[in-house]
């Protein structure tokens, strides 16, 4: 599409690359097909396309209002518009240079409004006070509003993390919020790795990679975590310790694979950054180079009922990664059968902080996830994102848990712990 | 085009702006065939049988135009010998020509798996009641420029308009055909008829007559022999094939032949028997179903009630029910409009339609 | 009995005293809060649809829920005088949905439910915004899908395809949506509900449903729509073929259509549309070909296993260079994919395009495309031909920047060059996307006055004042004559012998 950019931003590095990202769009409307919200809500303004035209005529200079960031923020991020366009428009980063201008540009939000993503983005990505709030969440569970207790589910202990015996390391992403909410989800991947010759081993305080405070539009204080996370593993990773960095949370492994461009106005960060995300893998492509081997040491039950499981791909995974049927292979390697989910490219809703801002959209495209998750009669859910997993976990009576858990089920000696 | 063909069409041209300034109307006839379909004819006849022959014929863009006034036969004939054919397989009732077919809209047993008459016609010119020489459409499959007015001319009646040429699609024919009968009694062969109708195979004709229910698969060998040991029944000798299908489309089968009014009812594909009095015939998968009804009421009753039409097709002498089903005001205030618009003198086949207009 | 042309016959009208607030207040009463929009913010994103050089922002845009509320605004815009746009999700290729500065934009996409789905009659009622695939996904269950598949088919509604009678990939052998669509209801400019056919295969009166299908938003707005469901072919296979020239490969569809076939698909690809595919898609197509040809067969395993046999022959024939049957699902749906997203992939070559849509009798296509090469050279821009070849409906992607000075005009000019040949030779101006705006004025070309006067009463018979999308699809008499194009068919002009009426 034709776009002339004000004055303000267009010799900005944001104007150029959201000119060079707009001249891409054709205009054709097939990301409308696979928006979230636009399915939901029929309207152009609540599309990638309206999105893109709302964002491009804020950068061309017209009066923006609250109407504009409503829209913008009732984006998902979860980029199944990218998965969709055939242009190869880079939708996410033009929504995320379309927030912050916007930012700017609109009018201030309310105070009220401030505070509350100003408290998510504050808490939730300490992980400590988190926990602390987490725990106490659970006993208040009865006196909080609904979409906060969605999030809340009952806790797996953590089980038994073998000793790092083996010569080849790894360390693993502990996080912000997935210590508090998944206290087994390490331990079993340090289980099945250490059952095909890969030790993994944890930093104590390793903390957010940025993704929760980036995407509340705190551009900023993301980078900020995302440099904190980079300086705690660099040296780690220089001392030789561990070959590779592991992400068992896919919104955690699509936000660090995006620090090069993160860091694109910092050069020396850039090159920390590039060196680091070189060696860090989603715990699925790791996993899926020994799927052989573990095949031949799971031991799956002989119930073929128990073996059912929907899978649900977080967008993180099959739409910022683009790892699709990768996890969908490894479970069906290890003997379970996964039934067929109508829509597998629509987010469930969690997104981030986007539950408890969005409450009515998630909680529609949630439902609406849950009875496709559930159409087939499943025994469980497998997922792949903390987030999404907390956010469906709150609604089904079914185990909702990441694949990485399902697997680690079928270990030999799992009783043992 | 000739020198005969100008003047035709310029005496045409005089004789249609004529009745207009008189407030006459004109009678569009061709072979006559169809003369019993519709209301009765008013006004002097316009013989359309002098605009005749093949214009062009494309096998390989499977494309023929003809004019209107020529026999249908003749035209069949052509394309058989590049063994292509008019899938619809319209009926002739006589010396049809392909204007009557056009404007009678009607279309054979595979009407249910290759469409109608309208779904073939790719263009057409005609005289307007103004004497005005209009085209639409053309000799492309596909063309959306404009309305569609080549499609709306299907089944007018020529109420719109005095057709010369006209372009059609035509196919291959298929390879292989293969008839069988199957006994089943009304009910079991609406079940059957609608449950073939979700498979995939190759059905191109169903009826269901007497006791028996006939299905023609069409196809590539492999295809018709797979779907005639599936569906079991006795297979029908070429002779006696292609005798049945013949006699089905030209009702000239005993079914036909009793002296009863003869009810066209074009129904929703429903599982059920309608439920009237006098013997049926069913075509197209149960969606066409022709009776045998003295009561014209009751059978515009039940067709309605299924969502579907009645068309009195063949009345007895003397019959005053009107022939086609009343339109819903708002349809009918639209049809109207269109008349004037292609008509405004409403020159041609007054009447044939509705008797108001 | 009168027989006068409706005023916008003559000339466009002009809808300058339409009176805002009157109509914001009226629309208010009648629709939900944030289903009016207003504000200019809000406006301008609808101001195109997939035609985005052609753009017209609108005055309001309106966002019914319901049938009653589509009747109250057309009521409204009716004794206002207000020209109302109807949209549904904005995918038209030839400005079908463009917005009138004046009117109303009636944006149908909030109608999304698929109200039933009867496996026995094998139809689907639907509303008019739900998306073309979505209707084959709800019939899976039951062995059944909607035959026509424009390529847009995952994001355009079956509202906007029946107004612009959309065909696709496979309509050679299943027909574009006029064959395949059952029923319509729809709603006059006056509020009253009209339907046009019925669940049976035919019923009395005129064929108002094959008007209504293509007829582009001018006669009616659509509420509801039936169509009919095909059983899922058990096996489709696609055959992918190499040529050494394009001609050839035009040649071979000849043949193959001359051997009694009728493939499930027949498609076309030029050098560069192949190459600028690939690099999205990885379908495997070969690059070093000057054309390839997709023909799909569909069927009984044994019927494909005959009629793949039969084209495989007639391709090698034909002197394809190479040949290769899809060995699986997945390898089929890879080819089609390629080219499915054709257009859009024209954006990774060039920030805009034009998508031509002329159809030609297939044995012109050598002609044409030597044509479109000379005119490449004559505008200096750079085209790439995808070809529904099976039924002559040729996609020239003219590429151009519209930033670049002179570009889009030059683009334009390329573009009626290829629409006026296509008429000179035997077709039409457009075989699926519809005239919209943007073939307006090759109207002129492809019919004479007498035609576009027909389609002037026409469109009064529905639509007296001329409000619904008007300025489309049907030229003005005065734009025709401005325009100074004589209509030719052919390469001749009709009955030359005869007086011009």
């Amino acid at each position: 599409m034709q776009t002339q950019l004000a004055d303000f931003v267009r010799d900005t590095p944001d104007g150029a690359e959201a000119e060079a990202i707009l001249r891409k769009c054709v205009h054709c409307g097939f990301c409308t097909a696979t928006c979230p919200t636009y399915q939901l809500l029929g309207d152009e303004l609540d599309g990638p396309r309206g999105r893109i035209y709302l964002i491009k005529q804020m950068l061309e200079g017209a009066a923006v209002s609250e109407r504009t960031q409503l829209h913008l923020d009732r984006c998902l991020s979860c980029r199944a518009c990218e998965t969709t366009c055939p242009s190869g428009v880079e939708y996410g980063r033009l929504l995320d240079i379309g927030r912050k201008w916007a930012e700017d540009l609109a009018p201030p939000r309310s105070a009220l409004a401030q505070a509350r993503r100003w408290a998510l983005a504050n808490l939730v990505a300490r992980p400590a006070l988190f926990a602390a709030a987490y725990l106490v969440g659970r006993r208040l569970a009865p006196m909080l509003p609904g979409s906060l207790v969605g999030k809340i589910v009952p806790a797996t202990p953590r089980g038994h993390w073998p000793a790092p015996r083996h010569a080849r390391k790894c360390m693993v992403l502990r996080g912000c919020a997935q210590p508090a909410m998944l206290p087994d989800l390490n331990a079993a991947a340090a289980r099945l790795l250490d059952r095909v010759g890969v030790s993994l081993i944890e930093l104590r305080n390793d903390g957010c990679c940025g993704a929760l405070r980036y995407h509340l539009n705190d551009q900023d204080g993301g980078r900020g975590d995302a440099a904190r996370l980079l300086s705690a593993w660099l040296p780690v990773l220089e001392r030789g310790e561990v070959e590779g960095i592991v992400v068992t949370a896919s919104g955690c492994s699509s936000f660090i694979g995006e620090y090069s461009h993160l860091f694109r106005d910092d050069a020396p960060m850039q090159e920390t950054a590039a060196k680091v995300v070189g060696v860090v893998r989603d715990v699925s492509e790791l996993i899926a180079q020994y799927s052989s081997e573990l095949a031949a040491v799971l031991r799956p039950p002989s119930s073929q009922r128990a073996m059912r499981l929907a899978f649900q791909s977080p967008c993180s995974l099959q739409h910022s990664l683009r790892i699709q049927g990768v996890v969908e292979r490894l479970l069906k390697t290890a003997g379970y059968e996964l039934v067929p989910v109508a829509d597998a490219h629509l987010c469930c809703g969690s997104a981030g902080a986007y539950s408890v801002l969005q409450p009515e959209i998630s909680a529609q495209l949630r439902d609406n996830k849950l009875a496709a998750l559930t159409a087939a009669d499943p025994v469980g859910i497998a997922s792949a994102n903390v987030g999404c997993i907390a956010h469906l976990g709150g609604r089904t009576r079914l185990p909702v848990r990441h694949w990485v858990e399902w697997l680690a089920d079928l270990l030999p000696d799992h009783s043992a712990g | 085009m000739g020198a005969v063909t100008e003047e035709l069409l310029a005496a045409w041209q005089a004789q249609i702006r004529d009745a207009a300034a008189r407030g006459d109307c004109v009678e569009i006839r061709g072979g006559g065939s169809k003369a019993f379909l519709g209301e009765p004819a008013r006004g002097a006849v316009l013989d359309t049988r002098a605009w005749r022959g093949v214009v062009s014929y494309e096998p390989t863009e499977l494309v023929i135009t003809v004019r209107a006034g020529t026999p249908l036969a003749e035209v069949e004939a052509v394309l058989a010998e590049r063994n292509q054919m008019l899938a619809f397989e319209p009926p002739h009732f006589g010396n049809a020509t392909v204007g009557g077919m056009v404007a009678a809209g009607l279309s054979g047993p595979r009407r249910a798996s290759a469409g109608a008459v309208r779904d073939h016609v790719l263009g057409i010119s005609l005289l307007d009641g103004r004497g005005e020489l209009l085209r639409f459409g053309g000799q492309v499959m596909k063309n959306v420029a404009g309305y569609d007015v080549s499609r709306l001319m299907c089944g007018a009646m020529g109420c719109l308009g005095l057709l010369l040429d006209v372009s059609l699609k035509v196919l291959p024919r298929p390879a292989l055909e293969r008839t069988v009968r199957l006994s089943m009694t009304l009910s079991e062969a609406l079940q059957a008829m609608n449950r073939w109708g979700g498979e995939p195979l190759p059905i191109s004709a169903t009826c269901w007559v007497g006791d028996s229910v006939y299905v023609r698969l069409s196809g590539a060998h492999a295809a018709v022999d797979a779907a005639v040991a599936r569906l079991k029944g006795d297979v029908l000798d070429d002779a006696a094939q292609a005798g049945f299908w013949l006699a089905i489309r030209e009702q000239t089968h005993p079914f036909f032949s009793r002296h009863a009014p003869l009810w066209r009812l074009s129904v929703p594909s429903v599982e059920e028997p309608i439920g009237l009095p006098g013997e049926v015939l069913l075509e197209w998968g149960g969606a066409l179903r022709w009776v045998l009804c003295e009561d014209g009421a009751l059978a515009r009753e039940r067709a309605s009630k299924e969502h579907g039409s009645a068309m009195l097709f063949r009345a007895l002498h003397g019959s005053s029910l009107q022939r086609f089903d009343a339109l819903s005001p708002a349809s009918r205030a639209i049809h109207q409009r269109l008349k004037q618009a292609f008509d405004p003198a409403r020159v041609f086949n007054r009447g044939r339609m509705y008797p108001d207009w | 009995m009168t027989d006068s042309l409706p005023g916008f016959a003559l000339q466009d009208q002009a809808f300058e005293v339409v009176d805002r607030v009157a109509l914001i207040e009226a629309l208010s009463q009648i629709l939900r809060e944030g289903c009016l929009l207003t504000e200019l913010e809000d406006l301008r994103p609808w101001e195109c649809d997939g035609l985005a050089a052609m753009r017209e922002t609108p005055s309001l845009v309106a966002l019914p829920e319901t049938e009653a509320q589509v009747i109250a605004v057309l009521r409204v815009c009716s004794r206002l005088g207000v020209p109302v746009v109807a949209r549904g999700a904005g995918t038209s290729l030839s400005g079908g949905a463009m917005p009138h500065r004046h009117g109303v934009l009636l944006a149908m996409a909030k109608f999304r439910q698929i109200l039933r789905v009867d496996p026995v009659a094998r139809i689907a009622v639907v509303q008019p915004g739900v998306r073309n695939k979505a209707i084959s996904e709800a019939a899976l269950q039951h062995g059944l899908y909607y035959a026509p598949d424009p390529s847009s088919q995952i994001a355009c509604t079956i509202g906007g395809n029946v107004a612009e009678n959309a065909g696709g990939v496979h309509c050679l052998k299943y027909g574009l949506t006029v064959h395949n669509v059952m029923r319509v209801r729809g709603i006059t400019i006056d509020g009253e509900v009209l339907e046009c056919g019925s669940h049976a295969l035919d019923g009395p009166g005129f064929d108002l449903l094959a008007l209504v299908n293509g007829s582009e938003g001018m006669l009616l707005v659509i509420t509801e729509v039936s169509v009919r469901l095909l059983p899922i072919p058990q096996q489709a296979r696609c055959v992918l073929a190499a040529f050494g020239s394009v001609v050839q490969a035009g040649e071979a569809v000849a043949a193959i259509i001359a051997e009694g076939i009728i493939p499930a698909g027949l498609e076309m690809m030029d050098q560069p549309a192949t190459a600028a595919v690939e690099a999205f898609v990885h379908a495997g197509y070969p690059l070093d070909a000057a054309a390839i040809l997709l023909v799909e067969c569909d069927g009984s395993p044994e019927e494909v296993a005959e009629e793949l046999a039969r084209v495989q022959s007639v391709l090698e024939r034909a002197g394809a260079a190479a040949v290769r049957v899809s060995r699986n699902e997945e390898e089929r749906l890879r080819f089609w994919a390629g080219r499915k997203a054709a257009f859009p992939a024209a954006g990774r070559l060039a920030p805009d395009y034009y998508c031509m849509d002329g159809t030609i009798p297939r044995r012109r296509l050598g002609e044409m495309l030597t044509a479109i090469a000379e005119m490449e050279r004559k505008y200096a821009l750079r085209c790439m031909n995808v070809f529904h070849a099976g039924d002559g409906n040729l996609h020239p992607l003219i590429l151009f920047d519209s930033a670049a000075p002179g570009e889009q005009a030059r683009a334009e000019a390329f573009g009626t060059e290829i629409l006026e040949r296509s008429v000179a030779l035997g077709g039409s101006i457009t075989g699926e996307h519809g005239v919209g705006v943007e073939k307006i004025a090759q109207m002129c070309v492809q019919f004479g006055d007498a035609e576009i006067r027909m389609f002037h009463r026409i469109k009064a018979a529905f639509d007296r004042s001329g409000l619904l999308n008007p300025g489309k699809a049907i030229p003005s008499l005065r734009r025709c004559a401005e325009g100074g194009r004589m209509h030719v068919t052919g390469g001749r002009l009709p009955y030359p012998e005869l007086e011009r009426f």
